[in-house]
């Protein structure tokens, strides 16, 4: 394979008026003869044979790969760097948020109050009829929920609840489906999967 | 310096007008100087059930307006000269309280009483917020059903958000009266149980109260019923008045039935 690399100069123009194109190629004939002519629009059999005529090349309706100057190039190298950094910034907030944004609470949550958290919530208390938690991050209740809770996080550990009104990622749980001591609710594969973690305690009789 | 407790509940007609109405005397009985204040304006009934009803001539609206002094609306009991009554305006809404002026009235009945009894009203709205404002302490009247549970539960988060001791960052003590509890429907589980009431709720107990047709019979003859020796529910007031004034009483349970010979065989076999 052979293969040859060219700059080759063109020269652009859109076609509406054939009397107008013809008199511009006529006076400008000189500074167009070695450029290669790229012509949007229909080429009419009188253009066309004007152009052989006057050996022009010419093509025709093409969208012509444009090479970026140093300038654009180098910007776009900036642009790309500052993504990463945001990325970088994104899994430093992550982090910092697994590792400090723990919120522990130990008092009961009342009917008629709502708490909104932002990183992860381990309650050691009741939800009463009533209250509502909204925890952006992961949630941990080890006591009984009568109340409401919407979790986004990327799981939840909650008590067997049959009263409350669970919500995991905008879909609403099935509360039967927590059997357990404690139960762990969480999104694998775009699907709810709940495990039970600590079995009820039954003694012998 | 006397003691603030306002007794509340969220619901209505759970029993917080007769409870104090029998604490109040029930303290006073105790040798303690005591005033019950009515802070249901516009909606009193406190006055009828300590048959006070015909001696009301000022009220707490006039006080805190200054239309009448304090001695002159203080309204001694007939029953106990230790007991103070202090009425609600029947005419004036809730809108006739405002908190400096609750908060001088208040400062100067802790001056001349050792317990001050604040009837609160039924509801969470403001004249609730102003009943608990300068409360020291809180009795909370509930009966063993589920709705008066979850309101006494809302009216707990906003006492412990809006009273004044909190926004000074300490805490405004809690206790809890279980009221008109039958044995019966308690032991057929149709009626919820103190333990569970306790657990939802996370207060102390302070006292059970049972079911007692003659609590009706009482509040219209204006005779609380802490008087009546046979009473089982007077009974139950009475400790829980010696508890408020400081002394150690058992808590007798009130929830199994003292049946008959056969239920106990019956006992036997279940």
């Amino acid at each position: 394979m052979r293969n040859k690399q060219y700059s080759v100069k063109v020269f652009e123009t859109t076609l509406t008026d054939e009397d107008q194109f013809i008199s511009f190629f006529n006076t400008n004939y000189n500074l167009f003869k070695d450029y290669l002519i790229v012509i949007h629009g229909d080429i009419s059999q009188k253009i066309q044979e004007y152009l052989q005529e006057k050996e022009l090349r010419f093509v025709n309706n093409i969208i012509l790969p444009k090479s970026q100057g140093r300038k654009a190039v180098e910007e776009e190298i900036a642009v790309q760097k500052e993504q990463q950094q945001q990325v970088e910034n994104e899994l430093l907030k992550l982090s910092d948020r697994l590792h400090n944004n723990l919120k522990v609470q130990d008092t009961l949550v009342r009917s008629g109050q709502e708490l909104t958290i932002d990183g992860d919530l381990l309650l050691l208390n009741r939800v009463n009829s009533g209250a509502t938690i909204i925890a952006n991050g992961n949630l941990i209740v080890t006591q009984l929920v009568e109340g409401s809770i919407r979790c986004f996080g990327n799981f939840m550990m909650l008590k067997a609840s049959p009263k409350a009104n669970i919500v995991f990622h905008d879909v609403v749980v099935d509360n039967s489906l927590l059997k357990e001591r404690l139960n762990r609710v969480e999104l694998k594969d775009n699907e709810i999967r709940i495990t039970p973690v600590l079995k009820e305690t039954t003694w012998v009789m | 310096m006397g003691n603030v407790i306002a007794v509340i509940s969220g619901k209505g007609g759970v029993g917080k007008t007769t409870t104090t109405a029998n604490i109040g005397l029930g303290i006073a009985l105790n040798n303690k100087r005591c005033v019950v204040v009515d802070f249901d304006i516009g909606q009193r009934n406190l006055d009828m059930i300590l048959g006070l009803e015909n001696r009301v001539v000022y009220d707490i609206v006039q006080v805190m307006d200054g239309e009448a002094s304090l001695s002159q609306a203080l309204i001694k009991s007939k029953m106990n000269d230790k007991l103070y009554f202090l009425a609600a305006s029947q005419t004036k809404d809730k809108t006739a309280l405002q908190s400096e002026k609750i908060s001088k009235l208040i400062e100067s009945l802790r001056e001349d009483f050792d317990y001050i009894i604040l009837d609160a009203p039924a509801g969470i709205e403001s004249g609730y917020e102003h009943t608990i404002e300068f409360a020291d302490a809180a009795i909370i009247v509930v009966n063993p059903e589920v709705s008066s549970i979850r309101d006494a539960d809302r009216a707990i988060g906003i006492l412990d958000s809006k009273s004044q001791k909190v926004k000074d960052g300490a805490e405004v003590a809690k206790y809890l009266i279980i009221n008109r509890i039958d044995a019966k429907m308690v032991q057929s589980g149709e009626m919820l149980s103190s333990s569970d009431i306790l657990d939802i709720l996370g207060i102390n107990l302070l006292g059970k109260v049972p079911e007692d047709k003659g609590i009706i019979d009482a509040s219209n003859q204006g005779k609380p019923i802490i008087l009546n020796p046979n009473s089982a529910a007077g009974q139950a007031y009475k400790r829980i008045a010696s508890r408020l004034c400081g002394e150690d009483i058992d808590m007798p349970e009130l929830e199994t039935v003292q049946g008959s010979f056969l239920q106990k065989i019956k006992g036997i076999f279940k």
